[in-house]
């Protein structure tokens, strides 16, 4: 039955020590090693980059350059979001309707897609025959790749994939915040008068800023970050994270990890102190400026009437930005397998096929099995281990002083470019490192860990905030239960909804996981970087086969997860 | 030997002291209740008892032991809160036998327990069920249920009436009350309802901003206020401030504003002293006739209220002060009409007399 | 004019029927309560009149004006709620100037406004406050304050002192009610407590289960209730089953117990119908050996609150039933385990006919 262990004090606090010890080495040291790579050999950094024999401060230039696309990207990707994303956690927080879980479901899913098999998928969508284009009929694709929207000087579809990735983290986050917030306050404001959207503006508003702008530093931290799918959407472009990629490859570890190390300390240092702020109760915040009545009046009148008859707008507009950035490709991508299934129907080819490039002479298809069976296994045993970490980390995050703290580390693993992470981690761990593994599938495993804790403790946090687990420990501590009693018979069955999501979640992202993927692989290939190789050898159907299935796969998962939490 | 002892408990959260040096002694088979307004430091004393919080300073014994640094579930004392906190993936149940299964008492004696228990708080029959199918009282009674069947001696009941419409409340007061004592256990039972806590305890201790103000029975404490504050939150009371203007041998006489005098049985204060006199509403009586040797005074009925079962007047007297009066209804020959000239009377032997407090008058009795 | 009037408005959540077909009137200038156990429906009715709820059939009228189509801030009220909803991140000043802000109203205009408010609440000293920096009944103040500062002709409030401490409660009820007389409004308040209601209302109208049981002047309600669950719900009542055996130009006699009877005054029912007597523990008296209607039996408990003794007595059949009675100062005249016997006036007692679904149903608050 259940084990009554008298010595309960000494218990957990070796479980506390061992989990710590776990985080530090498991998630933090490989988050921060490239780090301290880069100091420990900063003569040869600092000549690689500044003062190299052959091409001077070239690299130097270079890094900058990049990293200022990377900023103009993802600043714009940011703002676009939160034009767009703003009203639609508002819809997602506050009404409901038919078909508002598979709304959600829609919005979340860029967060555990493989992000490869989506950059491809928006590839085909925008710049080729079998996207748009062919559905208007023009006979090639819509647009060309590297088209740049004027004034910001962004690809177009770079542009695109990347709001489609991070527009989950905005509206995910203010959607938490304004569901927070109590509904009485803004009905307080109605019955005196306020229309809906004046409500808005004065007392929500104001009262979200700490979330939106927790939101915002994400979005924009993850877009930094993004590798996968702009390995395939960047065309003639690079952004920081697909430039660590290519320097590995080329055997410039010192600029790569020069790179690396920049886009860890800017994300450090832009989610640090946004947590801080956010952390230590910031509960508001109001511009000290009082509009001149006028125009307060005017303002009140413009709201007053769109109120009422503008509604709509709010809630239709960010349907078409969902629609057409996440909802579309993977439809598109659906379609051409179909389409192209055979024979590539433009040309009439068999060799334009998906079913020959799977099964003729490239056999692609023995690939896939392969590369399924590396991604499973990885997804397995990294989420094994995360889980291991994650649920004591979630305990102690919730009960310890200190807590806080950590939870707010959590978040770096999440949004450091994974191209850095996996540098990291190959750095750390293989051959000019501690030499623990070499490049392979063991790797790979210790690199989706360090993600994939942060994951199910989000998860976890979730559902333990969301039910009064103290209240229940501590009664059941007055009852006779020993602290540990009362975690295994009352805490753990009430948050297992969310160990169960973080178990999944954590799964579906390692399948999909590219970026950090590639570059500490080895031999051991996974599906989602099966994809990467396939474009670039130019086999599109059997890409377009791999991606549709990574993108199945994931669908299927999160319908579990809907299933789970529902029930 | 005291059941429980709290030795000069102190604890604070940040700036706040929500115990300021606390003695407390409770006797076996005690009914106790804490009374106190919100933040006076009432979950904060259960919850150290509890040992859910450690105090900052200061010892707590039970049965004797010292039980500082000791975890709750070696404490026998089992804390309820008012939101009942049913486990709710568990069945009625599982809720109640959880504390003699996870002391991994032997089934024969779990069965035993639990099904007596249930028996006696009449919800037998919805053994199956799930918290969120039973309503409001019955989730309290499962509490309770719960509480006893863990075989614990001490029962913190943290306002336990609390998440109850009003009046439901009347109803369960007596059979929480007749609960504990059938099962001879100890009771602390904290609460902001002075009346709840004056019907059932045994002994009262006001806590008021951390300290006990006054302990006693509620009989004491309601007919022998130590302080101005423990007189108007206990039962409330009318407050006319004067000056000592006569001592003599069976009483004073107060000077208020007006000129007019009031006379008490209290002797102990000196002539000049100023003072507050208290007078409860229930010991007011209103006529059109003065009643011999009474204090008499004229007044004009300002507004009335009827306040379960009874009719409250506000009344102006002539000297401007203003007093309210409690009858009850049947009591009442005719009701007054607002406006209306009358006859206010209370005795001598009715009336409290406290110095007048340094800090003002409306500060000590915590008006909003 | 009426101030409101509720057609025929009915509200269905799945397969409850928290609103069932109600009808309700509410003079300009009267202080009405509604009252009910939880989920009779009373906070559902409230929101409908604010606009917060649509009903699904039937139609309000706040002033005459028929308000169905009208959003909430259209509809001309002032709201106070449970949980008291300060704006967190404004002052009391802009709290309360709230309102008149968002009404287009210029500062010139409202700043008597706000002062006069202020002074009626008797917190001109903290009107640079944050909420969080205020007791609880000074918040709910603040609140009232802020709903009542337009002048709305309609004041809606729901449980606005659930949230405060018993004491707090006490005081703040005074201060309702003389702020809606003052400004000459109209009052609609709902409330589980129905001591709160019956002391603070002009009219107070009982729900259960959606819909209206009773509607009457506070000491109508207490002294003549017109049904079991209202005689139950509105203060405390002993019920005793019984037999009409006789009828007279006085009143019935009534069989309670074998050998017991009681005389009421009521000539409603007929010589074999089943009844239940009710009457309340304050308007009994005990040991009086003159007056009619002698009920013996045994002392169970006492229990005292300050002055008044509520004395448990168990009669020869079984039936419990409670004395209140106000207590010297010396010791009672009797104690546990005495018997005692009780005095009822037929004048004090109410006669019902018995509930088809028995009494404890009838009875059931919850």
């Amino acid at each position: 039955m259940l084990l009554r262990l008298r010595r309960s004090i000494d218990f957990s606090k070796s479980v506390v020590w061992v989990t710590l010890g776990a985080f530090v080495v498991f998630v933090l040291l490989p988050t921060f090693y490239l780090i301290s790579y880069v100091f420990l050999r900063w003569n040869e950094v600092r000549v690689e980059v500044f003062a190299n024999p052959i091409i001077g401060d070239e690299n130097w230039k270079q890094i900058l350059k990049v990293l200022f696309f990377s900023f103009r990207l993802s600043l714009s990707t940011v703002a676009f979001d939160l034009v767009f994303g703003i009203p639609l956690a508002y819809v997602l927080a506050r009404k409901s309707f038919h078909g508002k879980s598979l709304l959600e479901d829609i919005v979340t899913l860029p967060l555990v897609i493989p992000t490869s098999g989506f950059g491809f998928a928006t590839l085909i969508t925008w710049t080729t025959v079998a996207g748009i284009g062919g559905f208007l009929g023009l006979g090639s694709g819509l647009i060309p790749l590297n088209t740049v929207i004027p004034i910001i000087e962004v690809p177009f579809v770079l542009f695109i994939v990347h709001v489609a990735l991070t527009f989950p983290y905005i509206v995910r986050t203010i959607e938490t915040k304004f569901r927070s917030i109590d509904i009485t306050f803004e009905i307080a404001s109605r019955t005196l008068g306020a229309s809906s959207l004046t409500t808005f503006r004065n007392i929500l508003s104001p009262l979200s800023v700490p979330g939106i702008f927790s939101g915002s530093v994400l979005a924009f931290a993850r877009s930094l970050g993004e590798t996968g799918a702009t390995l395939i959407v960047s065309g003639v472009s690079t952004t920081a994270s697909v430039a660590i990629v290519r320097w590995t490859s080329e055997f410039k570890l010192a600029t790569a990890s020069f790179m690396g190390s920049l886009l860890v300390i800017i994300a450090w240092v832009i989610i640090l102190p946004a947590e801080l702020y956010v952390g230590r109760g910031a509960r508001s915040f109001s511009i000290p400026y009082r509009m001149p009545r006028s125009l307060s009046n005017t303002l009140m009148k413009f709201e007053r009437f769109a109120s009422r008859r503008a509604t709509y707008i709010k809630d239709f507009v960010p349907l078409i930005v969902v629609a057409a950035t996440v909802v579309v490709p993977i439809v598109v991508v659906l379609n051409s397998v179909i389409v192209y299934w055979s024979t590539d129907p433009y040309t009439g080819k068999v060799e334009g096929g998906v079913l020959y490039q799977l099964f003729g002479p490239s056999n692609y298809f023995n690939s896939v099995l392969r590369a399924t069976s590396t991604s499973i296994i990885v997804a397995l045993v990294s989420t094994y281990i995360a889980m291991c970490i994650a649920i004591p980390l979630a305990f102690i995050i919730e009960r310890k002083r200190y807590g806080g703290f950590i939870r707010s580390i959590l978040k770096v693993p999440l949004i450091i470019p994974t191209s850095s992470l996996g540098l990291s981690v190959l750095l750390l761990w293989g051959s000019s490192g501690f030499n623990v593994v070499g490049s392979g599938i063991w790797l790979i495993v210790l690199t989706h860990t360090v993600f994939s804790v942060p994951v199910i403790v989000e998860s976890i946090i979730a559902a333990y905030e969301g039910s009064e687990i103290q209240m229940y420990e501590d009664s059941a501590r007055t009852l006779g239960a020993t602290a540990y009693n009362a975690i295994e018979t009352v805490s753990l069955p009430l948050i297992k909804g969310g160990i169960l999501t973080g178990f999944v979640l954590s799964f579906t992202h390692s399948l999909g996981e590219t970026g950090a993927t590639f570059i500490v692989m080895g031999r051991d290939i996974t599906v989602p970087a099966l994809v990467v190789n396939m474009v670039e050898a130019l086999a599109i159907p059997a890409a377009l086969f791999t991606s549709t299935y990574l993108i199945v796969l994931s669908l299927i998962l999160l319908a579990i997860i809907r299933i789970i939490t529902r029930s | 030997m005291s059941l429980i002892r709290l030795v000069n408990v102190t604890k604070k959260f940040g700036d706040i002291t929500a115990l300021d040096h606390v003695d407390l002694s409770i006797e076996d088979g005690e009914y106790v209740c804490v009374l106190g307004q919100t933040g006076a430091g009432k979950t904060t004393l259960l919850r150290v008892i509890a040992g859910l919080v450690e105090p900052d300073e200061g010892e707590i014994y039970i049965e004797g032991r010292l039980v500082n640094g000791i975890p709750p579930e070696e404490r026998n004392a089992v804390y309820m809160f008012q939101q009942f906190a049913l486990f709710p993936h568990m069945n009625v149940w599982q809720n109640v036998s959880f504390g003699p299964v996870i002391k991994d008492w032997d089934n024969e004696t779990v069965e035993k327990v639990s099904s007596n228990i249930l028996e006696m708080v009449r919800l037998a029959d919805r053994k199956d069920a799930f918290p969120n199918e039973l309503s409001g009282g019955m989730q309290q009674r499962v509490a309770l249920a719960r509480g006893i069947a863990s075989g614990a001696r001490i029962l913190l009941l943290d306002e336990p009436l609390g998440a109850l419409d009003a009046r439901l409340r009347v109803d369960l007061r007596s059979q929480l009350r007749k609960l504990v004592k059938d099962q001879k256990l100890t009771a602390i039972h904290v609460t902001h309802d002075q009346e709840e806590a004056l019907m059932i305890a045994e002994r009262v201790a006001v806590l008021r901003k951390g300290r006990i103000e006054q302990m006693g029975s509620p009989r004491e404490v309601y007919s022998r206020p130590q302080s101005i504050f423990v007189a108007s939150f206990v039962g409330g009371a009318n407050f006319i401030e004067g000056n000592i203007s006569k001592v003599y041998s069976s009483g004073s006489s107060i000077e208020i504003r007006g000129g007019y005098q009031i006379s008490v049985s209290d002797r102990s204060k000196e002539v000049g002293e100023k003072v507050v006199v208290a007078v409860r509403p229930e010991d007011i009586s209103v006529g059109s006739a003065e009643v011999i040797g009474s204090n008499n005074f004229s007044g004009r009925i300002e507004s009335k209220m009827f306040i379960g079962g009874s009719m409250e007047y506000t009344i102006r007297l002539e000297n401007d002060d203003v007093v309210s009066c409690k009858i009850s209804l049947s009591d009442l020959p005719t009701t007054y009409k607002t406006g209306e000239r009358v006859i206010v009377s209370f005795l001598a032997e009715r009336c409290y007399v406290f110095p007048y407090p340094k800090g003002g008058l409306l500060e000590e009795i915590e008006a909003i | 004019m009426p101030e409101v009037r509720l057609v025929n408005v009915s509200k269905r959540y799945g397969k409850i029927l928290a609103n069932d077909n109600v009808n309700l009137t509410i003079e300009n200038g009267e202080y009405v309560s509604i009252i009910g156990p939880s989920g009779c429906g009373k906070t559902t009715l409230i929101k409908i009149i604010a606009g917060i709820i649509k009903p699904d059939e039937g139609k309000i009228y706040i002033g005459g004006k028929l308000v169905n189509d009208l959003s909430t801030e259209d509809r001309g009220i002032g709201y106070v709620f449970q949980n008291i909803a300060l704006f967190p991140h404004m002052t009391v000043w802009d709290n309360i100037t709230y309102g008149p802000r968002v009404r287009g109203l210029s500062p010139e205009e409202t700043r008597p406004l706000a002062l006069e408010m202020l002074e009626m609440i008797r917190l001109s000293a903290r009107s640079d406050a944050y909420p969080s920096e205020l007791s609880g009944g000074t918040q709910q103040k603040t609140a009232v304050a802020r709903a009542l500062i337009s002048r709305s002709e309609l004041l809606l409030l729901d449980e606005p002192l659930g949230a405060l401490d018993v004491k707090v409660r006490g005081e703040l009820r005074h201060e309702l009610r003389r702020l809606v007389k003052d400004l000459k409004l109209t009052a609609l308040h709902v409330t589980h407590d129905q001591e709160e209601a019956m002391s603070i209302s002009d009219r107070v109208v009982v729900m259960k289960k959606g819909r209206i049981v009773e509607a009457d002047a506070p000491i109508e309600l207490y002294t003549r209730p017109r049904s079991i669950f209202t005689a139950n719900f509105v203060g405390e009542a002993n019920f005793l089953k019984g037999i009409v055996t006789q009828i007279s130009d006085e009143g019935s006699l009534v069989d309670v117990v074998d050998g017991l009877q009681m005389m009421t005054n009521s000539r409603n029912a007929k010589v074999g119908d089943g009844v239940v007597i009710a009457f309340r523990p304050e308007f009994t008296s005990i040991g009086d050996t003159e007056m009619l209607n002698r009920l013996v039996g045994k002392v169970v408990d006492i229990l005292y609150s300050g002055s008044i003794g509520r004395v448990r007595v168990q009669l020869a059949n079984g039936d419990q039933i409670v004395a209140k009675k106000a207590l010297s100062l010396q010791r009672p005249t009797f104690s546990v385990g005495d018997n005692i016997t009780v005095n009822v006036s037929p004048k004090n007692t109410l006669v019902y006919p018995y509930p088809k679904e028995g009494l404890d149903k009838e009875l059931a608050l919850e």
